[in-house]
C-alpha cells in the first residue's frame, strides 16, 4: 500500500479528475440505469450474456449507445475483450501458429498488459480513496474481501509450489525485492502473469497431467468450493486449500484459455453458471448494506464488491489492512460517492469477465466457475467439453513445440529485456501504474537491435569488398522555362485554327514553263523569183512588229546623222541626174569655162531678197561653203529683219544649206575652224568675233517656220561683242584667220563633219582677227568641258548651252612696225587682208593700202624681208585686197592690187617673183585663188565680175581663159576642189551674184586635172624666173 | 504543380531476410559481390520497359491534381512490377515517377547516387505532351 502511495500521487490525479468527471456525466444514467442493472442483477442467468451482447451491439451501433457514456465504454471495454481475446487465444493463435509464435504472444502479451494497466487504473484509485477514508468495515464484507483474497493468493501460491519452477520463484522473488512486498498485487499480479505463460508455454504434459488429475478433483473441489464458502470468514484456515485449488484451477485454465469457437459457447454457458453462484454472495451481500444502510443499497453493494477486488488484490499480505480498506469501503457509500458506484459495480462484472479471458492462466476469479459448471453440467457435456478441450491442447502442444525455441532463444537476453522495458515503460506506463513491462516492444526492439547489428557486421565485411563512389549527377529533366509569347501561342495561338489537307480533283496535274513561248511565223521565199511571188507567209500582218526593238539611242542617232548625210547627198544627186536641166536657167548657167553649173537653193524664202556678201570655203572640207547674206530689201519675216544670215552649204546639197546661221550686224568676214569645220568663225562691222558652233544641238536655237518646214536660225554660240572693251577691236574687222600648225598634214575627207572623231582632234587653235587700224586679234578658241543649259556668269558672250568661247590670248599692232618706215607721210596705213603661212603659223603676211605687204611674226622676232613689196618703186596707194598662199606647201604667194596687177611672191624675197600689171586691163582685183587641183593654176576676178584662170605652166604672161559673168553681176567668188584622189577630183567656183543666187561651177578637166609633175615644172619656172 | 510520389520498393525483402539471416547464421562470407551477367541491371532494357509503360499509360492522359497522385502510384508500381518479372536478382529496385504540368515553367530534376558503379544503375524516360510531363526514374541496387 505504501509503494502504491508513492506512486500514486502523480498517477492518480488525473484519473481521478477523469473519472469524477465521468462520474458527473454518468450520475443521471446510472439513476436511470438503476433499475436496469437492478434487474441485470437479479436476472443473473442473463446478464452475462446480456453484456457480452453489448460489445457486439456497441461496435455495430457506437452513436445508439453513447448516452450510456463512459460507464458502457467500460463495460464495453471489458466485454469487449471478453471475445477479442478470446479468439486471441483461441482461434487466432491456431491459424497463426505457423509464423508468428513469438510475436503474437508478444503482441498478446502486450495487448494483457495494457488492459491489465487499464483496469489497475480504478482499482488504484479505489485504493488510494480507500486509503485517504479508512472507516470501520462490516465484518462480512471484510471477510468477503478476505475470502477473494485468499482465493488470489492461494493461486499464487499453488504455481508456487505445484510447478515448483526455481527460476520463475526466482524471478518471482527478486521481483517482490524489487519492487517491495508491500507494493501489493500489481506486481505480483504481472509476475503471475508471466509465470503463468511461462509454464504455459513450457509445461504443456504438464496441462495434460493437469487435466486429467482435474477431472479427478472435480469432486473435490467441489467440497472444498463449499467448504471455502463456508469458511469464508477465516483468512488463514483456507488459505492452504485456497492454495490447492488455485493450482487445480490454474491447469484447468490453461485449456480454458484456448477454447476454439465452438468453445466459448460453452464457456459462456459456464460462466452463467459460475455467474449464478456468485450471484448468491453477491445478493447476500447486497442484502446486508442494504439492509446496513438503507439509503445507499445498491452503492453499498458495488463498494462491497469493490472493496473485494481491492482486497483480493492486495493479497494475505495485507490482512492486517482489511478492515481499513473496508472502512474505506463504507466511508465512500457514506460520503455518497454514490455517483461511481455502477461503474465500479460495472467494472467489477466485467472484471471477471476479463480475468477468466484475458489472464486465463492466473486468474483466479474465473477459476471456481469452470469447477462449478463443470459440476453442473450433464455428463454428456462434459464428455464434450473434454473432447474440444483435448483439442485445443493438442494444438496447442503443436504451438508451444515451436515456441519454444523461439521463447528459449529469447530466454537468453530475457533479463536485460526485462530490465528495459521498465526503464523504457516507466515514462509513459508509470504513471497508470508505475510498473510496467512492455515486453512486445521490448523484444520487437531486441530484435531489430540484433537485426541491425547483424547488418552492420555485414556491412563492414561488405564495404571492404566493394567501392561505393558517388555517382554523377544525372540529370532526369531539364525542362527550360518558355517564354510568355511563346506560352500564349501555344495556349492560344491554335486555339481557332486547324490544319486539313484535302486533295481534290487528284488527276489535275498544272505543269508550267518558265520560258517565254517561242514566237513563230511560216514565211518562204524563193529565190528565181516566179513570176511576182517572190516570199510569202501565213500571216498577212505583222504581229511581232509590236515589240520596239532596243535601241542604242546615241549610236543610232550618230548612225542616222552620218548616214542621212549621204542619203541625203545621194538623192540630190539622183534628182540632178534625173533632170539634167534642173533650172534651165542652171543649165544655161554653166560657163565656158566650166562643165557644169549647179545652183544652190537661195529661193528660199528667209533668203529671198538677201544678197550675198561674201563666200567662204573650209580649206579641210571642201564641199562646205558658207554664204554671207545681207539683210532682205524688202521685210519678210520680223523675225529676221535687219539681220544678216550665214547658210552652211554642201555643194552637193544645193537644195538647202546644211546650217542657217543667224546675226545682229552685218558680218565683214568668216572662216572655218582648220581642222574640222564645225566652227564657224566671223567679224563684223562693228568690230566683234563671232563664233557658230555648228554641233550644237538644234533645240537650243529658235527656229522659225517658214513655208511647210521649220528652219532653226542659229545665234552665234560665242561674241565678243562688248566683251574685252580694252582689247576688241575698234573697227570693222577686216580679216578673221585660224591659226593652225597641221592643217595639210592632218587632213582628213571625213563625210561627216561631227564625226567621233573630231571631238579629240583638239580646239587647241588660235583664230587671228584684223582689223582696219593694223591691230591684230590672237584668240585662242575654249572649248568648255560641259555645256550649261542655265547660261554662264563669268561668260557673259557665251550662249546659253554653248561650249565654245574665245579667250583673247595677245594684241599684235601691226601698225607700229609698219609706221616706222619712212613712208610716214603717208600717215597710218591701212590693215586690209592678212595670211598666215599654212608651213609655220607663226608667220603671216598683211597686206596694206600702200601696195607693201607686211611679212611679221607672233613672236615678234626678226623676219626678213619684212616687206613684200611691188616691182614698181616707190609708194603708191595700191591696196592689197587679196593675198593666198599655194595650197601645194610651195613658199609662194599671190597678191591681188587694186591697181589690176597680181604679184607673186616668194617668201625669202622681198620683191615678186613674178608681176602681171595689165593682165585685168587695170581693173581692181577683188578676188584672187589658187587653184586646190593644180599647181600652176590660179583664178582671178575683177571688179567687173570677170573671171580670169591663169596656168602658169601654159602661160606666164597672162590669163589663159577669160570669163564675163553677165548679167547677173558676180558679188563674190571662192573655189572649191578636190585634189584627185582615186576617182577623181574637181574644181568649181562658187560664185554669188548680184541678185543673190549662188551657183556652182565645176571648171573644165583642163583646169582641174592636174598634168604630170606640175608642181616641179611650176618650181622650175620660179627658178627661171628669178 | 509536381506531384511527386517516390516509391521506394525493396524487392524481396522477406525472401533477402531470410537469405542473410541464414548466411549469417551459417557461414560469415557467402556474399555474391557481382550479379549474374544476364541478371545484370540492364538500363536499356529497363528503359524499354518504362517506355512501353509510359506509352501505354500516358497515351491520352491530361493533366487533373486529383488524379495526379493515383497516377504516380499507379505507374511506380506497374513499372517495379514489371522489373520485378525481368528477373534482375538480387536487386533492389528503387521507382520513383514524377508528374508534372506544363505550365511554361522550366524544370530540372536530377539524381544522384551513392553506389557501386560496377553493379548499380539507373535509367530514366521523360514523357511530355501538352497538358503534363511525366519522369520515370528507375534505380538498380544489387544486394550483395
Amino acid at each position: 500500500m505504501t509503494s502504491e502511495n508513492t506512486s500514486g500521487p502523480h498517477t492518480s490525479g488525473n484519473p481521478k479528475g477523469d473519472k469524477k468527471h465521468r462520474e458527473k456525466k454518468l450520475r443521471k444514467e446510472s439513476e436511470v440505469d438503476f433499475p436496469e442493472d437492478k434487474e441485470q442483477k437479479h436476472r443473473d442467468p442473463d446478464r452475462d450474456t446480456k453484456h457480452r451482447e453489448r460489445p457486439a451491439e456497441r461496435d455495430g451501433h457506437a452513436s445508439r449507445e453513447n448516452p450510456r457514456g463512459d460507464r458502457d465504454r467500460e463495460s464495453q471495454g471489458k466485454g469487449k475483450r471478453t471475445p477479442e481475446t478470446g479468439t486471441d487465444k483461441g482461434t487466432k493463435r491456431i491459424p497463426r501458429a505457423g509464423r508468428e509464435k513469438s510475436h503474437s504472444r508478444g503482441k498478446d502479451r502486450d495487448k494483457d498488459r495494457e488492459r491489465r494497466a487499464r483496469r489497475e487504473e480504478p482499482r488504484q484509485t479505489a485504493q488510494h480513496n480507500l486509503l485517504g477514508w479508512q472507516l470501520p468495515e462490516p465484518a462480512e464484507r471484510r471477510a468477503r474481501a478476505g475470502s477473494k483474497a485468499r482465493a488470489e493468493e492461494k493461486e499464487r501460491r499453488d504455481e508456487g509450489s505445484e510447478w515448483g519452477d526455481e527460476e520463475r520463484e526466482r524471478r518471482y522473488r527478486e521481483r517482490k525485492l524489487q519492487y517491495g512486498d508491500s507494493q501489493g498485487n500489481p506486481v505480483q499480479y504481472w509476475l503471475y502473469k508471466e509465470g503463468g505463460e511461462r509454464r504455459h508455454k513450457r509445461q504443456k504434459e504438464a496441462d495434460r497431467e493437469r487435466r486429467h488429475r482435474e477431472k479427478s478433483s472435480v469432486r473435490e473441489k467441489r467440497d472444498k468450493h463449499s467448504r471455502e464458502k463456508s469458511n469464508s470468514f477465516s483468512d488463514k484456515e483456507g488459505e492452504d486449500r485456497h492454495r490447492e485449488k488455485r493450482h487445480r484451477e490454474g491447469a484447468r485454465l490453461d485449456e480454458e484459455r484456448h477454447p476454439g469457437d465452438t468453445g466459448r459457447k460453452e464457456r459462456s454457458s459456464r460462466e452463467e453458471l459460475t455467474k449464478r453462484e456468485s450471484k448468491d454472495s453477491e445478493h447476500r451481500n447486497r442484502g446486508a448494506s442494504s439492509r446496513r444502510d438503507p439509503t445507499s443499497s445498491q452503492e453499498g453493494s458495488c463498494a462491497l464488491w469493490y472493496a473485494e477486488s481491492l482486497v483480493r488484490n492486495n493479497g494475505k499480505d495485507k490482512d492486517s489492512r482489511k478492515k481499513e480498506i473496508e472502512k474505506e469501503d463504507t466511508d465512500i457509500e457514506n460520503a455518497g460517492t454514490d455517483e461511481y458506484t455502477p461503474c465500479l459495480e460495472d467494472d467489477f462484472e466485467d472484471y471477471e469477465d476479463d480475468f477468466e479471458v484475458c489472464d486465463g492462466d492466473d486468474d483466479v476469479s474465473n477459476e471456481l466457475e469452470p469447477k462449478e459448471k463443470i459440476e453442473e453440467l450433464p455428463l454428456a457435456r462434459k464428455k464434450e467439453i473434454q473432447e474440444i478441450q483435448e483439442a485445443i491442447n493438442a494444438e496447442n502442444e503443436r504451438i508451444g513445440e515451436l515456441s519454444c525455441k523461439l521463447s528459449q532463444k529469447r530466454g537468453l537476453t530475457e533479463g536485460e529485456r526485462e530490465a528495459e522495458t521498465d526503464a523504457n515503460s516507466s515514462p509513459s506506463r508509470a504513471p497508470v501504474c508505475g510498473i510496467f513491462m512492455d515486453f512486445a516492444t521490448a523484444s520487437r526492439r531486441q530484435k531489430s537491435r540484433t537485426q541491425a547489428l547483424k547488418q552492420k557486421a555485414r556491412s563492414t565485411k561488405l564495404l571492404r569488398l566493394i567501392d561505393l563512389d558517388f555517382s554523377l549527377t544525372f540529370s532526369l529533366l531539364d525542362l527550360p522555362p518558355v517564354n510568355e509569347y511563346d506560352m500564349y501561342i501555344r495556349n492560344f495561338g491554335r486555339k481557332n485554327t486547324k490544319q486539313a489537307y484535302v486533295q481534290y480533283n487528284e488527276d489535275n496535274v498544272d505543269r508550267d514553263t518558265q520560258t517565254e513561248e517561242v514566237e513563230t511565223k511560216g514565211v518562204w521565199s524563193q529565190h528565181p523569183a516566179e513570176g511576182t511571188a517572190v516570199s510569202g507567209g501565213s500571216g498577212s500582218g505583222d504581229p511581232c512588229d509590236t515589240g520596239a526593238p532596243k535601241v542604242n539611242t546615241p549610236r543610232l542617232s550618230r548612225f542616222l546623222r552620218a548616214a542621212c548625210q549621204v542619203i541625203a547627198v545621194l538623192l540630190e544627186e539622183d534628182r540632178m541626174a534625173a533632170e539634167p536641166s534642173w533650172s534651165p536657167a542652171a543649165q544655161d548657167s554653166a560657163l565656158r569655162i566650166s562643165d557644169s553649173a549647179s545652183q544652190l537653193n537661195t529661193s528660199l524664202p528667209f533668203l529671198q531678197n538677201r544678197k550675198v556678201s561674201c563666200l567662204c570655203a573650209s580649206q579641210v572640207q571642201r564641199q562646205t561653203v558658207v554664204s554671207v547674206h545681207g539683210p532682205p530689201g524688202a521685210a519678210s519675216d520680223p523675225a529676221l529683219d535687219g539681220r544678216h544670215v550665214l547658210c552652211v552649204w554642201d555643194i552637193w546639197q544645193p537644195s538647202g544649206p546644211q546650217k542657217v546661221l543667224l546675226c545682229e550686224s552685218e558680218v565683214t568676214c568668216c572662216c572655218f575652224s582648220p581642222f574640222k569645220a564645225f566652227l564657224l568663225f566671223a567679224g563684223t562691222v562693228h568690230g566683234s568675233v563671232l563664233v557658230w558652233d555648228l554641233r550644237e544641238d538644234s533645240r537650243i536655237h529658235h527656229y522659225v517656220k517658214l513655208g511647210d518646214c521649220f528652219w532653226t536660225f542659229r545665234t552665234a554660240t560665242f561674241s565678243t561683242d562688248g566683251l574685252l572693251t580694252s582689247v576688241n577691236h575698234r573697227g570693222p574687222v577686216q580679216a578673221v584667220e585660224p591659226i593652225s600648225t597641221s592643217v595639210y598634214k592632218k587632213q582628213s575627207f571625213v563625210l561627216s563633219p561631227f564625226s567621233t572623231q573630231e571631238e579629240m582632234s583638239g580646239l587647241s587653235f588660235h583664230v587671228a582677227s584684223l582689223e582696219e587700224s593694223g591691230v591684230l586679234n590672237v584668240w585662242v578658241v575654249v572649248e568648255l568641258p560641259k555645256a550649261d543649259l542655265a547660261g554662264s556668269l563669268s561668260d557673259l558672250g557665251l550662249i546659253p548651252g554653248g561650249r565654245i568661247k574665245l579667250v583673247h590670248s595677245a594684241t599684235i599692232q601691226l601698225s607700229d612696225s609698219l609706221s616706222h618706215r619712212r613712208y610716214e607721210f603717208w600717215g597710218a596705213a591701212q590693215t586690209l587682208s592678212v595670211k598666215f603661212l599654212p608651213s609655220d603659223p607663226g608667220h603671216f603676211i598683211v597686206g596694206t593700202d600702200t601696195g607693201l605687204i607686211s611679212h611679221g611674226t607672233r613672236q615678234d622676232l626678226r623676219v626678213s624681208p619684212k616687206l613684200y613689196k611691188p616691182q614698181q618703186c616707190g609708194m603708191r596707194p595700191v591696196r592689197v585686197h587679196v593675198m593666198d598662199f599655194s595650197p601645194f606647201g610651195e613658199p609662194i604667194f599671190l597678191a591681188g592690187c587694186s591697181d589690176g596687177s597680181i604679184r607673186l611672191h616668194q617668201l625669202t624675197s622681198e620683191r615678186p617673183l613674178l608681176q602681171w600689171d595689165g593682165g585685168t586691163d587695170g581693173r581692181a582685183i577683188t578676188g584672187l585663188r589658187w587653184s586646190l587641183t593644180r599647181p600652176a593654176v590660179f583664178l582671178a576676178q575683177d571688179d567687173t565680175s570677170c573671171i580670169y584662170i591663169w596656168d602658169l605652166l601654159e602661160s606666164d604672161l597672162g590669163p589663159v581663159a577669160k570669163q564675163l559673168i553677165s548679167p547677173d553681176k558676180l558679188v563674190a567668188m571662192t573655189i572649191v576642189g578636190e585634189a584627185e584622189k582615186a576617182s577623181g577630183g574637181f574644181l568649181a567656183l562658187v560664185l554669188a551674184r548680184a541678185s543673190g543666187s549662188v551657183d556652182v561651177q565645176f571648171l573644165k578637166r583642163v583646169w582641174a586635172a592636174p598634168a604630170g609633175d606640175e608642181l616641179g615644172r611650176l618650181r622650175l619656172l620660179l627658178r627661171g624666173a628669178l | 504543380m509536381t506531384s511527386t510520389t517516390a516509391a521506394s520498393l525493396p524487392i524481396g525483402t522477406a525472401e533477402g531476410l531470410l537469405e542473410t539471416e541464414k548466411n549469417a547464421g551459417e557461414s560469415e562470407n557467402t556474399y555474391i559481390l557481382r550479379p549474374v551477367f544476364q541478371q545484370r541491371f540492364r538500363p536499356s532494357v529497363v528503359k524499354d520497359c518504362i517506355h512501353a509503360v509510359l506509352k501505354e499509360e500516358l497515351a491520352n492522359a491530361e493533366y487533373s491534381p486529383e488524379e495526379m497522385p493515383q497516377l504516380t502510384k499507379r505507374l511506380s508500381e506497374t513499372v517495379k512490377d514489371k522489373l520485378k518479372e525481368m528477373g534482375f536478382d538480387r536487386y533492389k529496385m528503387v521507382v520513383q515517377v514524377v508528374i508534372g504540368e506544363q505550365r511554361g515553367e522550366g524544370v530540372f530534376m536530377a539524381a544522384r547516387c551513392f553506389w557501386d558503379a560496377d553493379t548499380d544503375n539507373y535509367i530514366h524516360d521523360v514523357f511530355m505532351n501538352d497538358s503534363l510531363f511525366c519522369v520515370i526514374a528507375a534505380f538498380g541496387c544489387f544486394y550483395y
